[in-house]
């Protein structure tokens, strides 16, 4: 069935993610990541809709300036950054892979370790 | 020409029903056919009757240049109005593209490529007293005898 | 984004309540609204690509067309940024005019997204006094500037226009006209049950999701969000004495009054500007040079940002422009719409945030 209106909004999204503000974030949020930027705006473009694109610059400031910061682990991993500012992640997958990056490090592995691991996953499930 | 037609011409220049389409503009067009409700221009008194639906309309006023988005959709709204109909051009952009015609925008215009235009008000934007009377001017005109021309 | 049930109610692009096309997708259950989706595109012009590598004598007319209802402060953070880039000094005149042109417009602004409000919630007596105030605010604008919308009133180093003292005497005539017929109608705005109805505790926003989503301007003032009227770190308003409106109900009876509280005191900002106008030349000199800067202004609808570079002949290389409804839009579409209890709210709370899409997409 061909829907009345529905149009294809890749390319629309593409044009908001390629000014010059939102290519600045959608460049820091995949350094964060550690994913292409490629690979990022694809993600992007399939998840967010478009007024979630255009504000994409002002979400990741206002992440970086208000995101929960008393928890290191929290932090690195960017937990609230990725779930509540920009919403790439579950809240609930969000909070296990937390904990259980949190269980590592107790259990004795190094820090740095535990957060790449949790990073991993983090990228894994953004780019599910 | 019959009294029946006669009739018919009065009531429709007295009573016409307007609808709006915005394609991409700068939104100072929007609000000047807006300011035309206000009681010191007073559109209703002249019969016009402006809401936004367009199975119901008679007058499409089109403002703006043509975003991509737009493409496809004016033509469809326009299929929906039912005859007769008349499409007004309010404001430079869709004439011409006004400030926004240059290399590398997303628009395309002008809009008479997708749907016929009958009357143009150009200026950036006109005053709420100069769309009024253009469509005050140009719908009677083209309803006029309507069912005569058509046969 | 990830659909959760089927049931999707599209709203837009033509709809009755909404001046710019927009597409509003709601996802529903029964008649509770679950998760929005917003559509846009309609108005994508591609403003900031054709500003790109022209001179700053052709950006100005480009960047006041951003937007048709708030062109004049367009035009103010443009001009500014350029002055901040190329040090270029306002005399005192120009500044005081600058601040009439602008508060006059904000007037206009607030009249039209109240008007808006109260024809969307279908009172549409409360509407047509406010758009019949507008008028006469317009009409004082015209008589400053010399047109309704598109003013380009300021360029680098001062104003076009003085302000003669006749026009000074009638400007504050009108305004005390307005004054008392806003005043009428937010009497009538704040007691009627009916208003109350759909306007209290519809679309709360709380202050986290506020600062979350970076709201400006009324939205985010309704909100509770302190310090959030960029007016308060500009000169000329410091020496003007401007105070914030704020408060927390976080509503769109809140957003909708914290606009009526901002008409009062502009008004009482152009009273004070032109009884204190300084005397004095209304264009000061100057060259735009090289540089780069980012600065912001307060828009009717909040916080306006212009990051520009230009290089030695004055010609803008790159140039990015954050417009207040971006954030505002796009909080009002994911958080007060959500779990709204009726669809019929929706399109009353998006317009009481005040969305500007032609801002939103440029």
């Amino acid at each position: 069935m061909k829907y009345l209106y529905e149009k294809d909004l890749r390319p629309m999204k593409y044009t908001i993610l390629t000014s010059a503000r939102h290519d600045e974030a959608t460049r820091a949020i995949a350094r964060q990541l550690g994913v292409t930027d490629a690979k990022l705006r694809m993600v992007l473009i399939r998840r967010l809709d478009m007024s979630l694109l255009e504000n994409l610059g002002s979400r990741w400031e206002m992440g970086q300036e208000h995101a929960d910061s008393s928890d290191r682990v929290a932090e690195e991993l960017g937990c609230e950054l990725f779930t509540r500012f920009i919403p790439l992640v579950d809240t609930e997958t969000m909070q296990s892979i937390h904990s259980d990056t949190k269980t590592m490090i107790e259990s004795g592995s190094s820090a740095d370790d535990a957060i790449e691991w949790g990073r991993a996953r983090i990228r894994e499930e953004v780019l599910r | 020409m019959s009294i029946l037609q006669d009739i018919k011409n009065a009531v429709r220049s007295r009573s016409i029903h307007v609808s709006y389409v915005d394609v991409g503009s700068c939104n100072g067009c929007d609000i000047e056919v807006l300011a035309c409700l206000a009681p010191r221009y007073d559109i209703e008194q002249y019969g016009i009757y402006v809401h936004n639906n367009p199975r119901e309309a008679d007058v499409l006023l089109v403002i703006g240049s043509v975003t991509p988005q737009w493409v496809d959709k004016l033509r469809n709204i326009w299929d929906k109005i039912p005859e007769p109909k008349v499409a007004v051009a309010i404001g430079n952009c869709p004439i011409s593209g006004c400030v926004y015609n240059r290399r590398g925008s997303l628009i395309n215009p002008p809009v008479s490529k997708y749907i016929p235009i009958a009357a143009q008000v150009p200026g950036c934007p006109p005053r709420p007293t100069e769309i009024l009377s253009a469509i005050l001017s140009v719908a009677p005109l083209i309803f006029k005898d309507y069912e005569e021309s058509k046969s | 984004m990830k659909k959760t049930v089927d049931v999707s109610i599209p709203l837009g692009p033509v709809h009755p309540c909404w001046k710019e096309p927009v597409r509003l997708k709601c996802e529903t259950a029964g008649e509770r609204v679950l998760r929005t989706e917003l559509e846009l595109g309609y108005m994508k012009k591609g403003i900031e690509r054709i500003m790109r590598g022209r001179p700053w004598q052709e950006v100005m007319f480009l960047a006041e067309r951003v937007c048709g209802i708030c062109s004049v402060v367009h035009n103010m953070v443009f001009i500014e940024t350029m002055e901040k880039i190329s040090d270029i000094e306002v005399p005192p005149r120009a500044a005081y005019l600058r601040v009439i042109a602008n508060e006059v417009d904000r007037i206009a602004s607030h009249l039209i997204a109240n008007f808006s409000y109260c024809y969307t919630i279908e009172h549409e007596t409360l509407a047509m006094y406010l758009l019949n105030t507008r008028e006469t605010v317009l009409d004082n604008l015209e008589r400053l500037t010399g047109s309704r919308i598109n003013t380009a009133y300021m360029i680098p180093g001062g104003v076009r226009f003085d302000l003669l003292p006749e026009d000074g005497a009638v400007m504050l005539a009108d305004l005390a006209k307005v004054e008392d017929e806003v005043r009428r109608v937010v009497r009538i705005f704040e007691t009627g049950p009916l208003i109350a109805l759909r306007s209290r505790g519809i679309g709360f926003m709380d202050r986290e999701e506020a600062i979350r989503s970076h709201t400006v301007g009324p939205t985010a003032r309704a909100s509770g969000v302190l310090d959030s009227d960029l007016r308060l770190r500009h000169p000329t308003y410091q020496a003007l004495g401007f105070e914030q409106v704020t408060r927390t109900e976080g509503d769109n009876f809140a957003r909708v009054m914290v606009r009526f509280q901002e008409i009062f005191q502009s008004i009482d900002l152009v009273r004070k500007c032109i009884d204190t106008l300084p005397e004095g030349p209304i264009r000061g000199g100057g060259f735009c040079k090289a540089g780069e800067a980012a600065y912001s202004g307060e828009a009717p609808r909040g916080e306006l940002t212009y990051y520009i570079k230009t290089d030695e002949y004055g010609r803008v290389v790159d140039i990015a422009i954050r417009t207040p409804s971006i954030m505002n839009i796009e909080a009002c579409a994911h958080s007060m719409i959500k779990n709204a209890t009726t669809i019929a709210d929706v399109t009353a709370t998006f317009i009481s945030s005040d969305p500007c899409v032609a801002c939103n997409e440029r």
